[in-house]
């Protein structure tokens, strides 16, 4: 009993769960995308194998790649270096295990119960009632955990990855309970086409105001600590977060863009998707320039060559995204494979690439012990690259094809067999990032195992990690002065 | 400068967000209620029934349902409207064409056509990527069926009404008469300035080749390889697909059938299971596969012979050496004179 009760109260217990967790399901949600990719090139695969239809396995691939792997990740990821910024503990170490009992959970019966056919159908918002509030619960203990820590800190400034993290956490609860209209179940939708809008407040949001926080805040952390210097600007990364917040909320409205909607939503949607750029190059800039003069060194450490090129997807994503808002560009790229690209490179090349960077420069500070290789930490950066790069190309392409011939007056089935090379082109490159998940699970494992210890207690580095942040004027201020190593 | 203090990040960050919120989700909220459209009408149980399913197996993530303006190409006859999804839970409009809209899509084919096509779309479509539903069962089937013929509302109600009225005189006339009834009622119904009318362009083997293939990538499922009218599809559709090769007793004339084939092609033949392809195949298109059904499973063509005009500029010299088939009961063509070609 005694040993069960420190098991649970061991400190970044719950951090190195969450990471553990989002490196399995970031097996699972590729597996399920493998077989959705097979659907779409030979859908008589599975011999009429329920769960494998296209329809039901695409939304397990879709909620656990995102809810599993990038959230859950980056969230084992904050829950380690809020604290650790903060220099403190996290609040409480068994809440945080509640909150990882009850997202697993969810995570994990997501997939059943789509295979099976139970669910609310709206994209990104399928898992059925009862897991919206289990996940809400879970959401919720940890926003009290966050403002407990941030409370009882030792640390009197608020490092810019600590707002962005908390954040996240604030606006994904109500955000949450709003897109997912969780008032009226079992449905979990409003009636009529003014569902739309709140479908899609959610839906970009859940990638704009939980994603993307998660993954900027763990940027922020990683980039100064590897090269070793404070954060360029104060003004930035506060210009950064309030612009994220303000014009992120807006934009949901572009996915509708062509559907009978109001037409001052459309326009309200258009015009913070262009302002979207503001949000990022603040960000960019900002860490970028933190890192000016040791891009070298920045690219060199593994987990930091994987945090920059997410950044750098960042910026692809970011520089296409508000362009694909327009509605003359929208004409040729809506409804096709064009926005499956713009997913996987927002998706997994910004947060999942940040994540599984953060997740190797935290992970050994968390668990105390050396990273078993960082040798294989690039070749899985190598493989999702490649993987992902190939992805982008050919749905890109794939989605000019569709968008171009269905202007051209060509039906649906005239252009099947016109995009299939590039469905199985999709399909081989998602053998590369698959190698790349089951690689990162077994770097995880063999780290937790076998990797060399540290020496010092975990506690101890705790607060050597929130050290090295702390700028002479506070955590994330002083710009001017670096401290060359 | 502002300074991030727990109370402006805790406070002030939720109140941004919440600023935002009511822009884009209380004010849609309550604004955006317009009632039913002209075309709306609330759904039966089985449709109900239906869209639960679909919802439930995810038909969204590949099906659209709303017509946008730069549809027009496609032949849309109405663009979506925010009324004609009133009351609906949840109006699910989709983000991705991997298969075509929906919103319009009752009507557009027979009950026969979507059980078909449900239990494995290959059946009626060779080239599909949708999943084959069988596993959901006949009921299920059912329900899916009465839930798509319901899309478009009253305009979808009037096509499905057309369908069943044909389909009672088409399934009766097999029902009478087997195959060659099918193709007397066929026939009588095709307009008759189409009836005596030959293939113009000829039966040339790259021609050919073009039908071969939009044979095999359209019609295959019902018709079959053979061209008999057993696919794989046939076993779900009342009448059944044509049999070709029973045509060769049925020529217009002892000799044509281009202009019959052309016109139930591109039209389709409303009441059966048989589609009109005009929006998927150009005109030369079905010229293409007119010629190959016809040499293939008729072994006779009428192609590029009287009457005829001026030869298109890209077609080469082909002169038809097929003979019409002499059929035992039946007057034989009668001998006309082939006009002689100016070149020849
Ligand atoms: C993998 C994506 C996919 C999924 C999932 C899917 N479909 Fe399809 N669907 C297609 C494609 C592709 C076509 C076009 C080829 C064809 O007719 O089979 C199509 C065609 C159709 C058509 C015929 C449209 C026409 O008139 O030609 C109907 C009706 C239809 N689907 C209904 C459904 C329903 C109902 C579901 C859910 C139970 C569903 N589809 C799920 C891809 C999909
Ligand atoms: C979904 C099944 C289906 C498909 C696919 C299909 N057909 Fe048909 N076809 C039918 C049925 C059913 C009939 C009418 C049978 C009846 O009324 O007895 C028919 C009739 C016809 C006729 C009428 C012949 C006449 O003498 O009036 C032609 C020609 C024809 N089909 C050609 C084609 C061609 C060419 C294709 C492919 C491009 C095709 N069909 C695809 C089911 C199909
Ligand atoms: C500047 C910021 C961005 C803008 C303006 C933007 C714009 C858009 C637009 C217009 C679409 C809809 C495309 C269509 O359906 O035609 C879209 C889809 C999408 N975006 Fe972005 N994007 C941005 C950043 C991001 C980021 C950072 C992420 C992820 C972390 C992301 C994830 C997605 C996803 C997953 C979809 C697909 C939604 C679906 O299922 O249809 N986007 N984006
Ligand atoms: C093995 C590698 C992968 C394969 C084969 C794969 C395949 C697929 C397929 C087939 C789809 C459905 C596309 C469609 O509807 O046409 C999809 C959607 C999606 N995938 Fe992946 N995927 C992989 C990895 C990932 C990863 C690692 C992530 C994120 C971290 C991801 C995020 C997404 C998202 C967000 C969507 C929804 C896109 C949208 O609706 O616009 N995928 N994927």
């Amino acid at each position: 009993m005694r040993k069960l009760a420190a098991f649970f109260t061991r400190p970044n217990g719950s951090a190195l769960a969450f990471m553990i967790a989002g490196a399995i399901w970031f097996v699972f949600g590729t597996s399920f995308g493998l077989i959705s990719a097979i659907d779409l090139v030979a859908p008589d695969t599975f011999q009429n194998f329920a769960p494998a239809t296209f329809g039901r396995i695409r939304p397990g691939h879709v909620n656990t790649v995102i809810y599993g792997f990038g959230f859950m990740t980056l969230t084992g990821c904050g829950l380690y270096y809020v604290p650790a910024t903060l220099r403190t503990r996290l609040w409480s170490e068994p809440l945080g295990w509640i909150s990882f009992v009850l997202l697993t959970g969810v995570v994990a019966a997501g997939p059943v119960c789509f295979a099976s056919g139970v669910s609310q159908g709206r994209e990104y918002t399928e898992y059925p009632w009862v897991l919206d509030i289990i996940l809400l619960a879970a959401v919720f203990i940890t926003i009290v955990n966050l403002v407990m820590t941030i409370l009882k800190r030792c640390e009197k400034e608020l490092f810019v990855s600590v707002w962005y993290f908390t954040g996240a956490f604030m606006w994904f609860f109500f955000l949450y309970a709003i897109g997912n209209v969780i008032w009226s179940p079992p449905a979990g939708a409003l009636p009529g086409i003014v569902d739309s809008p709140i479908l899609w407040y959610y839906g970009h949001n859940l990638v704009g105001l939980l994603l993307t926080p998660l993954a900027v805040g763990a940027a922020y952390f990683v980039i100064p600590r590897v090269v070793n210097a404070p954060i360029y600007s104060y003004a930035l990364s506060i210009v950064g977060f309030w612009t994220l917040v303000i014009l992120y909320t807006h934009i949901g409205g572009h996915h509708i863009l062509q559907a009978p909607i109001p037409n001052w939503l459309k326009t309200i949607s258009m015009i913070h998707s262009v302002g979207m750029t503001l949000p990022v190059f603040a960000v960019l800039v900002n860490v970028w320039m933190t890192a000016r003069g040791r891009i070298g060194r920045l690219v060199a450490d593994p987990a930091g060559r994987l945090v920059f090129a997410g950044t750098v997807w960042y910026l692809i994503t970011c520089v296409q995204g508000p362009l694909q808002s327009l509605p003359v560009i929208q004409r040729v790229t809506h409804f096709n494979n064009w926005t499956i690209g713009h997913s996987h490179i927002a998706v997994l090349g910004f947060a999942g690439f940040i994540a599984l960077g953060t997740l190797w420069h935290v992970l050994p500070l968390a668990c105390g012990r050396r990273l078993w290789s960082g040798k294989l930490v690039n070749v899985q950066f190598a493989l999702v690259l490649f993987g992902l790069t190939g992805f982008f190309v050919v749905l890109t392409i794939a989605g000019l094809i569709q968008g171009e011939s269905w202007n051209n007056g060509f039906t649906i089935y005239r252009i099947i067999p016109e995009i299939i090379p590039y469905m199985v082109i999709r399909l081989a490159s998602g053998l590369f990032i698959y190698a790349g998940a089951w690689l990162g699970l077994y770097i995880l494992f063999r780290t937790l195992f076998n990797g060399e210890p540290l020496g010092a207690s975990p506690e101890a580095l705790v607060m050597a990690s929130g050290a090295t942040l702390a700028g002479p004027d506070g955590a994330g201020g002083g710009g001017e002065r670096r401290s060359d190593p | 400068m502002i300074k991030m203090t727990p109370a402006v990040l805790l406070i002030g960050a939720p109140l941004v967000f919440w600023a935002a919120t009511v822009i884009v989700v209380i004010i849609p909220i309550a604004t955006m209620d317009v009632g039913p459209s002209k075309i709306w009408r609330p759904w039966t149980p089985e449709e109900r029934a239906g869209h639960k399913l679909y919802v439930e197996n995810g038909c969204s993530y590949c099906h659209s349902r709303y017509i946008r303006v730069n549809d027009w190409g496609l032949g849309a006859e109405r663009i979506a409207e925010p009324g004609d999804y009133s009351q609906e839970v949840p109006a699910i409009l989709g983000t991705e064409r991997t298969g075509p809209d929906l919103s319009q899509e009752g009507g557009e084919h027979t009950d026969g056509w979507h059980t078909a096509h449900f239990t494995n779309p290959r059946y009626t479509r060779p080239l599909s990527l949708m999943p084959a539903w069988a596993f959901l069962g006949r009921r299920n089937i059912e329900r899916l069926t009465a839930y798509v013929q319901a899309q478009g509302g009253t305009m979808a109600d009037e096509r499905v009404a057309r369908q069943q009225l044909w389909n009672i005189q088409a399934a009766a006339a097999h029902r009478r008469g087997g195959e060659d009834g099918s193709i007397e009622w066929l026939h009588a119904n095709i307009p008759a300035v189409w009836r005596p009318m030959p293939n113009p362009y000829p039966a040339t083997p790259p021609a050919l080749g073009r039908g071969q293939k939009i044979y095999q990538d359209f019609c295959l499922g019902c018709h079959g390889p053979m061209g008999d009218g057993t696919g794989p599809a046939a076993q779900y559709l009342d009448p059944p697909p044509l049999n070709f090769t029973t045509l060769r007793r049925h020529l217009v004339e002892g000799r044509y059938i281009g202009g019959i084939f052309y016109y139930q092609i591109m039209n389709g033949v409303t009441g059966t299971a048989m589609p009109y392809f005009k929006r998927e195949l150009a005109s030369e298109k079905i010229w293409d596969v007119s010629n190959y059904v016809a040499l293939r499973f008729l072994g006779y063509t009428d192609a590029d012979t009287e009457p005829f005009g001026i030869d298109a500029a890209y077609e080469p010299v082909w002169a038809n050496p097929y003979k019409p088939p002499v059929v035992p009961g039946k007057p034989g063509p009668e001998e006309t004179p082939g006009k002689e070609r100016q070149w020849e």
